[in-house]
């Protein structure tokens, strides 16, 4: 395609992104700021410095994580909504292993060690939730988001019972939170100047990209497929369906406790009350606008990971609320959602199930990344309508 | 041809129901209607007959709105009609009842019916009131209070059926509607077409059986490749012509005409042996009684009898997909009947499943996935999926079976349903170490081409020395493919007829009924 036709993935994209750009200015100047002072706040925030790049890059990288466990688990037909509750597991779990490992353990020991505990714990906390749904049928839906709360009130009893998690209690100032990580369980920087992006950046994108080979290039992508799209017929053609189901959606919990690991590996080095910070919430939203594609957890997860970041200092400069910017990502949820419903009803002949696939699957198959896999040709469509 | 066509033409212009003008439509480079031109009379049952995929479809799609076409003109009662979605054909008097029916299984007829009404309380009295009407004027009677997923496919049907009449249509369309329907449900069909006829109705009947033309029409089009190639009353029409122009120039396969290889009686044990079968339905009722079953090597069984007497528990147990109450299964004298699927895969048993859109295939997947899904194993190169491999094989297969696709990368969703059912029959028949065939009514709803070709591989397969179990509504499929014939009535397995007897299809006709043999 070699015209931007208005109606393409990428201009839609672009547009929203506007759209929702001029709902915060709006919003801003409705909170009595300068609209000039807000986008000095924001590009401050953002690109401004090394400093914020870092942190925006780190919060990608979290999101990114999420984001890709999801589309593991929603390749098998589940919703896992529990990123929220696995990155507290995953959190508690690394804080137990880092904070009592020896300081002179070589790094990559201890850093494998802690991540490794995290990814377990994000995993069986999912599990639970996966092993309802294949012997009871109880919603996944449900029961992830349930846990999350389970999970989060999990990490308060940790920081605040000194027989478990929280630091020793030297006088009563002392904070509810865990002791500091030791030193081989410190996440490297990536070593750019002034600039706080860890390792967890690299890592994040190459478990992007190997979920992406995984999905569309081996037996596993297509097996979660079957199961997916019918189980029925999978179970017909011999997958195991309750256990391809259940390792999906222990995977995705894996990814989530991953990004928990990486958040108490990090600057503070403590497990503390609500660090998870939402971030749960906004990879499952990634993860669904993304549908299906890498490409496109890593585009969203970066835009999302520089709003965050730049919402903060929106506050502190601007004194515009931070929400603003929660206001500005749920109008571009709403204007993406709705443009692949636009986009799908372009051409009236071409109806039907092929929405699902119309914004990713055109932007990703490019890329040679897109999972979805069902990036039809005209032909192809054509032939649909006309059997008889 | 040209000269019934005039004729018609000229005998209808005062009666015309409907009437189409040079109607074509392209999907692509696809010309799926090339300038049909057709008249339904006013009162008249009439037939539109085609193979798959020659148009029947999108013809009646076009007359119901929801396929616009490029080109052409309709007339509909005798002003211009020009339908833009479904709403606008109900309300220009045109009711459709699809081969898949659009029923809510979990609620009653009678909500169904009132489902989509205008108005906020359902006006259940009126419907009372119009069901009546209904039973009276067609003897269409459905029982307005039973929950629709426990009635049988016919009466569902009539449901549906019932459903469109509720609209008062002039014109109905019935898409294949004899698709899924014992014989007696098919005559109750056919009477109540001629009940509508009568009463000043028109009916057009799409389909790819003959016989019901005969019983049911009084005109008949024939469609080949989106264009009309004959047609006419059939007063005038020998059936025979019709078939001939159906077909064109391909010639019929007769799997009978085909000689089979001599098999010598098999002393041996039975290859596929089921032993004291008990299955119980989720209703409590036993849908099979104490079965026993063999199938030696080499040797074609078929079961017929009417749907719902336990043929499809049978075949769903022989595939693992559902567990028997009691009894055994063996292939070669090792225990399935708790096996998975993968574990009878690999055992050496294929399965044509009876539904084949939800057991039988994945649509969203493309061919070759579908064809390489139970042997993944195969297609592992460094971990990853050799998808070259994969294509190379499906396309071998689609050359090996003529199956019209685009490619081996094209959505299953997208072929017709026979060449769908051919990428079955390809899969299963080259199950690794092939040593029985289950194909649970592995010929329904595909045309007469499709149907001869599945059941010369299944005979090929047998002649390989598989042992293969047919279940069929169809007798005289299974009189030509078949070594002996059991009747399937009321979860037993009844008689066994062979089937190179002369009064085979009497004695099958009589243990249908449940008089034994």
């Amino acid at each position: 395609m070699t015209t931007l036709h208005i109606r393409h993935p990428l201009a839609v994209a672009l547009l929203a992104l506007a759209a929702s750009a001029l709902t915060g200015l709006a919003l801003a100047a409705a909170a009595g700021a300068d609209p000039a002072t807000v986008v000095d706040a924001l590009v401050e925030g953002t690109l401004g410095s090394p400093f914020a790049v870092g942190t925006s890059l780190n919060n990608a990288a979290l999101l990114m994580l999420v984001a890709a466990g999801f589309t593991v688990a929603y390749r098998a037909g589940l919703v896992n909504v529990g990123g929220e509750g696995q990155i507290c597991l995953g959190g508690i779990a690394a804080t137990a292993v880092g904070v009592s490992l020896p300081d002179d353990l070589p790094l990559p020991i201890g850093l494998t060690l802690t991540l490794l505990a995290a990814v377990l714990a994000g995993a069986g906390w999912a599990a639970v939730a996966a092993w309802l749904k294949i012997r009871r049928g109880t919603s996944e839906i449900i029961t992830t988001l349930l846990l999350n709360f389970v999970g989060l009130a999990l990490v308060v009893l940790m920081v605040q019972e000194p027989s478990l998690l929280r630091q020793p209690m030297t006088s009563s100032e002392t904070l509810p939170q865990s002791e500091r990580l030791a030193d081989s369980a410190h996440l490297p920087l990536l070593g750019l100047p002034r600039n706080p992006a860890t390792i967890a950046v690299v890592l994040a994108v190459l478990a992007v990209l190997a979920v992406g080979i995984v999905l569309r290039h081996s037996t596993v992508g297509l097996r979660l497929r079957s199961v997916g799209l019918s189980a029925t017929a999978a179970a017909r053609f011999g997958v195991p369906v309750d256990r391809t189901a259940f390792l999906g959606l222990a995977a995705a919990g894996g990814f989530s406790g991953l990004a928990g690991g990486l958040l108490v590996a990090s600057t503070p080095f403590v497990l503390a009350e609500g660090f998870s910070s939402g971030f749960g919430f906004s990879g499952l939203v990634v993860g669904l606008l993304a549908r299906g594609s890498m490409t496109a957890v890593i585009g969203v997860s970066v835009l999302f990971g520089f709003l965050v970041s730049g919402g903060i200092n929106l506050q502190l400069a601007a004194g515009v609320p931070a929400s603003t910017v929660t206001v500005v990502q749920s109008v571009l949820i709403i204007l993406i959602a709705g443009a692949a419903w636009w986009t799908s009803t372009a051409k009236p002949a071409n109806r039907s199930a092929r929405a699902d696939h119309q914004l990713a699957g055109d932007e990703a198959g490019d890329e040679g990344l897109d999972s979805g896999a069902v990036v039809r040709k005209p032909a192809d469509d054509e032939t649909e309508e006309v059997r008889a | 041809m040209t000269a019934t066509t005039a004729a018609t033409e000229a005998a209808v212009t005062t009666t015309a129901m409907l009437s189409l003008d040079g109607i074509g439509k392209s999907f692509g480079p696809v010309r799926a209607l090339d300038a049909v031109t057709l008249t339904v009379r006013t009162g008249s049952v009439h037939c539109i007959l085609g193979e798959n995929g020659a148009g029947k479809s999108t013809l009646c799609n076009a007359v119901y709105g929801t396929v616009s076409p490029d080109s052409g003109r309709m007339v509909l009662a005798g002003a211009d009609y020009r339908p833009r979605n479904p709403a606008d054909a109900l309300r220009a008097g045109v009711a459709m009842v699809h081969q898949h029916f659009s029923l809510v299984p979990t609620l009653s007829v009678a909500d169904n019916l009132l489902l989509g009404r205008d108005g906020f309380r359902p006006p259940r009295d009126a419907l009372a009131k119009d069901l009546d009407r209904i039973a009276d004027s067609y003897g269409l009677r459905v029982d307005p209070r039973a929950t629709v997923g426990a009635l049988t496919v016919g009466a569902r049907q009539r449901v549906e059926i019932v459903k469109a009449l509720l609209r008062d249509p002039r014109l109905i369309l019935l898409d294949e509607p004899t698709a899924v329907l014992d014989p007696a449900e098919i005559d109750a069909l056919i009477e109540t077409c001629a009940a509508l006829a009568a009463d000043g109705k028109s009916v057009v009947l799409i389909t790819h059986k003959l016989g019901e033309v005969a019983r049911a029409a009084d005109e008949a089009t024939v469609l080949r490749a989106g264009t009309v190639v004959g047609g006419g009353r059939l007063a005038d029409t020998p059936l025979s012509s019709l078939l001939e122009l159906m077909l064109g120039d391909k010639e019929p396969i007769d799997p009978a005409s085909r000689p089979r290889r001599v098999r010598e009686p098999d002393d041996a044990e039975p290859v596929l042996r089921v032993r004291g079968l008990d299955v119980t339905r989720a209703d409590g009722s036993a849908a099979l009684r104490q079965v026993e079953l063999n199938v030696g090597r080499g040797e074609i069984v078929g079961i017929a009898g009417v749907e719902g007497n336990g043929q499809s528990e049978l075949t769903s147990v022989l595939s693992g997909a559902l567990a028997a109450g009691a009894g055994t299964v063996t292939l070669d004298g090792v225990d399935l009947t708790t096996a998975t699927p993968a574990q009878r895969t690999a055992a050496g048993l294929a399965v044509i499943p009876e539904d084949r859109h939800t057991e039988g295939m994945i649509a969203e997947l493309s061919i070759a996935e579908n064809l390489a899904m139970p042997r993944l194993r195969r297609y592992r190169r460094w971990g990853l999926l050799d998808r070259t491999a994969m294509r190379a094989d499906a396309a071998a297969a689609i050359a090996e079976y003529s199956i019209r696709a685009p490619g081996p990368d094209a959505p299953i969703g997208s072929l017709s349903g026979g060449n769908q059912q051919k990428v079955v029959l390809a899969r299963e028949l080259s199950t690794e170490g092939l040593r029985a065939v289950v194909a649970a009514q592995p010929t329904r709803g595909l045309d007469a081409g499709a149907v001869a070709f599945v059941l010369d591989r299944l005979r090929a397969a047998a002649d390989e020395g598989a042992a293969v179990l047919i279940t069929s509504s169809e007798i005289d499929e299974l009189l030509a493919v078949c070594d002996r014939i059991v009747v399937a009535y009321r979860g037993a397995l009844l008689g066994s007829v062979p089937a190179e007897s002369p009064t085979a299809a009497t004695d099958i006709g009589l243990l249908m009924t449940g008089v034994p043999a």
